[in-house]
């Protein structure tokens, strides 16, 4: 396919790698020669100089041909036009990244179909949402939902004191007996494995699990994770950073009976927030002030989020929240270097806006034979949905003797309303829906392989 | 102070009562009680003060927040000193203190009288005393905002300071349309119950009295009993809705009329105007039950009125509550306080003044057991402005203040403690009847001249809620 990305930023750039990597015929157009370089010296793709709302540049990259039309520039107007100018093209598939709350808002004025957009996307509220839903599942770093929410897919980190430690998979599988899980990736050192029988969980590790959402309680159970206060009270999050992210995530949280306190360093911002929320304790303090923390009950914390602008505020200010007391820490970091480098220090989870935003636009622009799709943190691997096709020579057959690309895995099927891990034995039947993890060599031949 | 300007329009508004002078005549003519000459000669008078106000003073400034303040203040005691007239030229009341102590008590919506024998009065005059109320209700500078075009600029000022409640709602950009559409909901309501009551066997002049009074919840009636002389269930209950009624926001009843009803339950202050209704009435039959009523539906029908009518601050009366046990008398001094919706014709502190000092003091204590967070007070899930609370807290310093300053003076003008506390707060709250010697049952005739005056400047500042008129005792408000 042919895809045109406008803004070599943070998020094209990661959309240009992945989009490549699968063997699409990306261009990028930025107006910025040093970042298109960057661009062009490490990935495949083709590089053109300009305004991407300029319809000259435009058709210099060849709009005329584009299948998937992506703008994601930093500036809402240019991303807006750009689009209606692709729509004027004739692209089928329109994303734009906008920020303000005047167009991705609902009930504006200006609808995204009047804008010529298909899929609106706002950084802020795609992370935010990825937060809120790692809030909610104890113990996990990583959360993805498919087959409207029946499967989990959960990442865990592994600790030296988890049950779990220097077990084989073989073993494993023998403890958790009917317990229905399986285990499809092991992230160690920052690579990503598909493990076998004989490969060991070691402590450090973060091991990537599916299961059915009843069978959740029982993980918690197994992974040591299950927290026993939780039943008693009501959860109670901190929240560090009162912007769009932090007063989103309030909002949500709220709306699921947490205890949500948000602090915040603006004394004005402190009483609109105060205004917005309903149930919610607004703190005026800095978010390194120990002793306020203390005394609104961090020690009680399930959750302690940060959300600032400041990606080194936010993995401080986390530390400090584990230091006293938080159950889990979740921090959303910006710069890509320092997402690989938080986990180490003992943040529970780091979430990137850039990663959210990307993964929002990769699920949309693969829909199709592809349901729903998630990318994981930390490594390049995804994990998808797929349909069964009609007609699909791969019905009937069991999994062992269909070739199943190796670098991938089928985490679970489900068809009609049961669902199933697979074995060797199992078949597939058309109208399944299908749970696959792939690293990224992989899934261009994963896709092939359901066609 | 611009003198002339606010002598002006004074002047204007006097032109305005002299016109209202006029509409009793036809029903004296009607009944043929005598009392039409009195009307004609109170009309001339006004008339001929107001034309010399208008004509000679000249002004060309426009109006600004003091003349504001100062026209509704003196425009109110104008209408008492001239709508006094009718009862002193008729010789239905002798002397000039009680005459504009009912003047005032009409106007203001309060409902205590010296009258001691009501029946035996010419009707025109028991209908102007029932005009007097409606004027007053919905406002006097409010209906002629809606009508004299050259109170245009500035008008917000006057609107502001006569319309009850912490903040006034503008229901459409022009304050004149605003002015209109709130009249227009009072006289559609009005007439409904006359109506309603028409058909519970009153005859239109007597339906159109009682209706006047309900809806400004004034309590003036035509019967010495009050609404009890009609000894019906149908009336009682008819009346219990149409004051409850009263007592809510019109802007509320506005936005009904427009078929969005939900909005009075979207309404914070109105929910909780239900709630202490609800629960009052509850409370007060449960201690009537068995010590003062047997019947189950006796009690219901005179304790609801009752509890509606003085929490309304209507104060029409069924029942002599000072029958009552003595708990039950407790809870409808509470209510006293408490008044009506902001934006209704009810008098007291306002139920939305009293739920939000209830809010206020629970964040004044979250905030001493959580130092560092910050909460506001909100009222239907819009936070409250800093200076709208401020100016709430002190509207109930001041409240409390004029209570105790005029109860000490009404015990030095003769009344006993209960009766002197309770005339006080029945005149400050625009009720009518209190307790002790100025009960249901008693009236204000055997209060000394002073006490009377004392009464008639309360309810002048309950009616106008305090601040418009204190400000003129403010040396700095009338230097330049």
């Amino acid at each position: 396919m042919k895809i045109l990305i406008i803004g070599a930023g943070q998020v094209g750039y990661f959309l240009c790698e992945r989009l490549s990597l699968e063997g699409h015929e990306v261009t990028l157009i930025d107006r910025s020669q040093e970042n298109l370089r960057r661009a062009q010296d490490r990935l495949n793709v083709l590089g053109i100089a300009g305004n991407g709302a300029s319809a000259e540049t435009l058709e210099q990259a060849g709009i005329k041909g584009t299948d998937i039309f992506i703008a994601v520039t930093d500036l809402d107007e240019v991303n807006i036009l750009a689009c209606l100018l692709a729509r004027e093209y004739g692209v089928r598939t329109r994303v734009a990244r906008v920020k303000s709350i005047e167009y991705s808002g609902g009930g504006g004025v200006l609808s995204k179909e009047k804008l010529g957009i298909d899929l609106l996307i706002n950084p802020d509220d795609a992370v935010a949402d990825e937060i809120v839903k790692i809030a909610c599942r104890t113990g996990a770093f990583d959360v993805a939902e498919f087959v409207e929410g029946q499967i989990q897919f959960l990442g865990y980190r592994i600790g030296e004191e988890s049950p779990v430690c220097d077990l084989t998979l073989r073993e494993l599988g023998d403890i958790r007996g009917m317990y229905r899980f399986v285990v499809t990736a092991i992230t160690r050192g920052g690579r990503t494995i598909i493990p076998r029988g004989d490969d060991v969980i070691q402590a450090g590790d973060s091991i990537f699990v599916f299961a059915h959402q009843k069978d959740l309680p029982a993980i918690q159970y197994l992974l040591k994770l299950e927290e026993t206060e939780t039943k008693k009270h009501t959860p109670r999050a901190f929240i560090l950073g009162g912007g769009r992210i932090g007063l989103r995530i309030a909002l949500e949280l709220e709306r699921m009976r947490f205890d949500v306190r948000l602090i915040d360093h603006d004394e004005a911002r402190c009483e609109k927030l105060a205004a917005k929320l309903k149930r919610t304790m607004v703190i005026h303090a800095e978010g390194t002030d120990v002793d306020v923390l203390v005394d609104e009950g961090v020690e009680t914390a399930d959750v302690f989020i940060a959300v600032t602008d400041n990606d080194e505020t936010n993995i401080l200010c986390a530390l400090l929240g584990r230091q006293h007391g938080a159950s889990r820490t979740l921090a959303v970091v910006n710069k890509p270097e320092l997402l690989n480098l938080a986990p180490t220090l003992g943040v529970d989870a780091c979430i990137s806006p850039r990663l959210a935003a990307a993964g929002a636009i990769l699920k949309y622009v693969r829909r199709g034979e592809v349901l729903s799709l998630a990318t994981i943190e930390g490594s390049n691997a995804e994990v998808l949905e797929i349909l069964v096709p009609k007609g699909s020579g791969i019905v009937g057959i069991p999994l062992k003797d269909l070739h199943f690309p190796p670098g991938a895995i089928i985490g679970a099927t489900v068809h009609r309303d049961t669902y199933e891990i697979p074995t060797g034995d199992s078949l597939l039947q058309e109208g399944d829906r299908v749970v696959v993890f792939a690293l990224p060599g992989a899934l261009a031949k994963v896709e092939r392989f359901f066609e | 102070m611009n003198v002339l300007l606010t002598l002006r329009i004074l002047g204007a508004l006097l032109l305005f009562l002299a016109a209202a002078l006029l509409t009793p005549i036809p029903f004296s003519l009607y009944f043929a009680d005598g009392a039409a000459g009195a009307f004609l000669a109170a009309a001339l008078v006004s008339l001929a003060a107001g034309l010399t106000l208008y004509k000679s003073c000249q002004s060309k400034r426009e109006l600004s927040v003091r003349e504001g303040f100062a026209i509704v203040t003196f425009g109110w005691g104008f209408f008492a000193l001239f709508g006094a007239l009718p009862y002193l030229f008729s010789g239905a009341i002798a002397s000039p203190v009680d005459a504009i102590f009912e003047t005032m008590s009409g106007f203001t919506t309060t409902g205590s009288t010296i009258l001691t024998e009501i029946e035996g009065l010419p009707e025109s005059i028991l209908f102007w005393r029932a005009l007097t109320h409606w004027l007053g209700g919905m406002g006097i500078i409010v209906l002629s905002l809606a009508i004299l075009p050259m109170l245009g600029v500035g008008g917000m000022q006057l609107f502001k300071a006569e319309v009850p409640g912490p903040t006034a709602d503008r229901l459409k950009p022009r304050i004149q349309d605003t002015a209109k559409l709130l009249w227009g909901v009072y006289v559609l309501l009005t007439f409904a119950e006359v109506g309603l009551l028409m058909l519970g066997g009153m005859n239109f002049y007597e339906a159109l009295c009682h209706a006047f009074a309900t809806l400004a919840t004034g309590g003036f009636s035509t019967r010495n009993a009050s609404v009890g002389a009609y000894d019906s269930a149908y009336i009682d209950g008819v009346v219990t809705i149409f004051m409850f009624l009263a007592g809510v926001n019109f802007a509320l009843h506005y936005q009904a009329l427009r078929g969005r009803l939900h909005e009075f339950w979207r309404n914070e202050e109105f929910r909780f105007y239900l709630f202490v209704t609800a629960g009052a009435m509850g409370l007060i039959i449960l201690l009537n039950q068995g010590t003062v009523y047997d019947s189950f539906f006796q009690n219901l029908r005179y304790s609801s009125f009752q509890t509606v009518s003085i929490l309304t601050t209507t104060g029409f009366g069924t029942a002599d509550y000072e029958t009552w046990p003595v708990l039950a008398q407790y809870l409808l001094v509470f209510l006293m306080f408490v008044g009506g919706c902001a934006g209704s014709t009810g008098g007291g502190m306002k139920v939305a003044r009293m739920l939000l000092l209830f809010k206020h003091a629970q964040v004044q204590l979250y905030r001493l057991i959580h130092p560092r967070a910050v909460r506001l007070v909100k009222l239907g899930g819009v936070p409250v402005d800093r200076e709208v609370m401020q100016s709430i807290l002190g509207f109930f310093a001041f409240f409390m203040g004029i209570f105790v300053v005029a109860s000490f003076l009404m015990a030095a003008s003769g009344l006993d403690l209960t009766s002197a506390g309770a005339a006080v707060i029945a005149t400050l709250s625009n009720i009518g009847p209190g307790l002790g010697s100025v009960g249901p049952v008693d009236n204000f005739a055997h209060v000394s001249a002073f006490g009377k005056i004392v009464l008639t400047l309360c309810m002048l500042m309950g009616r106008l809620e305090l601040f418009t008129v204190l400000v003129l005792f403010f040396p700095s408000f009338w230097r330049k």
